[in-house]
């Protein structure tokens, strides 16, 4: 890698974490939401400053270039989170599904009572 | 000083009625609200044929959630403090006469903790325990013995904050913020039973996922919140 591009990178995620912290200090988001993402921001700037943490690893797994390997670890996380956050989707869908369903019956009693 | 006992019940139908007739028979000088928090037994239907005083949540919120709601209930009604009592019957109302006087005072927060007096063991449950007493030290400087305990009473600002904010949880990382903004912490011995009847939700992996949860939230991301949110010196 270049320096000019380690650089980059180094204060791309740097910002990154400093964004996600702001929104959490925001109260944009819950912490339980925030922990995955401030990990995740930890990572990228970790792998920036030190890229031989991410040499060793895709060693490890016998990855040829650690560049292919920053980017399937990444991908694998994000497709994982993707999921999840999916199955929250499902899962509020369905919280609201409900709710209306029990608003609108008991509107329904309501008016039907008087 | 007007109290009310917040009691979140999830499918607690085994316990519920002998917790509430505990509290109504013994102790009817505090006031009591049950949240039953879309539970899928019996529960809201024994609370109701006993005119239990009960807000039933049509779907399911989670603790925190549910908490909230018996928060914002008293906020609404105007209580001076308000104290988190689980429905399995394994806090001890007896505890509650000697909260009150923690924060009349002068404390925001006062935990009826088990290991003020008693020391704490070193059983594989207490590790967890120990490592959120330490993070929380670390962070805020305080020394509070049980952090994990379920049974705490927040006075009448605290009620207002909990009941009209995000990330204020009944939890211990909400209690490390809390110092951090100055909040005073106060605790009580207590002891505390064991659940009687039902499951706990608490099984190892679920304590594991917990345990690491406040661990990152108290050393990490209550770093990064807003420090004046709340003014204690007032």
């Amino acid at each position: 890698m270049s320096i000019a591009f380690r650089i980059t990178l180094i204060i791309v995620s740097v910002f990154t974490l400093l964004y996600m912290c702001k929104k959490v200090k925001q109260e944009k988001l819950q912490i339980e939401y925030s922990i995955f993402w401030t990990l995740f921001a930890i990572m990228l700037v970790l792998f920036s400053i030190f890229p031989q943490i991410a040499d060793w690893m895709s060693e490890l797994v016998g990855v040829y270039s650690t560049t292919n390997f920053i980017f399937l670890l990444i991908i694998f996380i994000l497709l994982v989170k993707c999921f999840q956050l999916t199955m929250d989707i499902s899962k509020l869908d369905n919280k609201v599904k409900e709710l209306v369903q029990k608003i609108a019956i008991d509107e329904k009693e309501k008016r039907e009572q008087k | 000083m007007k109290v009310l006992i917040i009691i979140p019940a999830y499918n607690e139908q085994d316990n519920i009625e002998r917790v509430v007739k505990h509290l109504t028979e013994n102790y009817p000088e505090y006031d009591y609200v049950v949240i039953n928090d879309g539970s899928m037994d019996k529960t809201s239907e024994i609370c109701h044929s006993n005119h239990y005083n009960i807000i039933d949540l049509p779907v399911n919120l989670g603790l925190a959630g549910g908490f909230q709601t018996g928060m914002k209930y008293a906020y609404q009604k105007g209580y001076d403090c308000a104290v988190q009592f689980d429905a399995d019957g394994q806090h001890r109302p007896e505890y509650i006469a000697a909260m009150i006087r923690k924060i009349e005072e002068g404390n925001d927060i006062v935990i009826a903790s088990r290991f003020v007096e008693e020391k704490k063991p070193a059983t594989a449950r207490m590790i967890g325990s120990r490592l959120i007493t330490t993070a929380i030290r670390l962070t805020s400087g305080a020394k509070i013995m049980d952090p994990t305990s379920g049974m705490r009473m927040y006075n009448k600002k605290l009620i207002e904050v909990l009941a009209n904010n995000i990330n204020f949880g009944p939890e211990p990382d909400t209690v490390s913020y809390l110092i951090k903004m100055g909040a005073k912490v106060a605790e009580i011995q207590a002891k505390m039973d064991e659940r009687i009847a039902g499951q706990s939700y608490l099984n190892a992996v679920n304590a594991a996922k917990y345990m690491a949860r406040m661990l990152i939230s108290i050393l990490l991301i209550q770093n990064f919140r807003n420090k004046k949110k709340v003014d204690f010196t007032k």
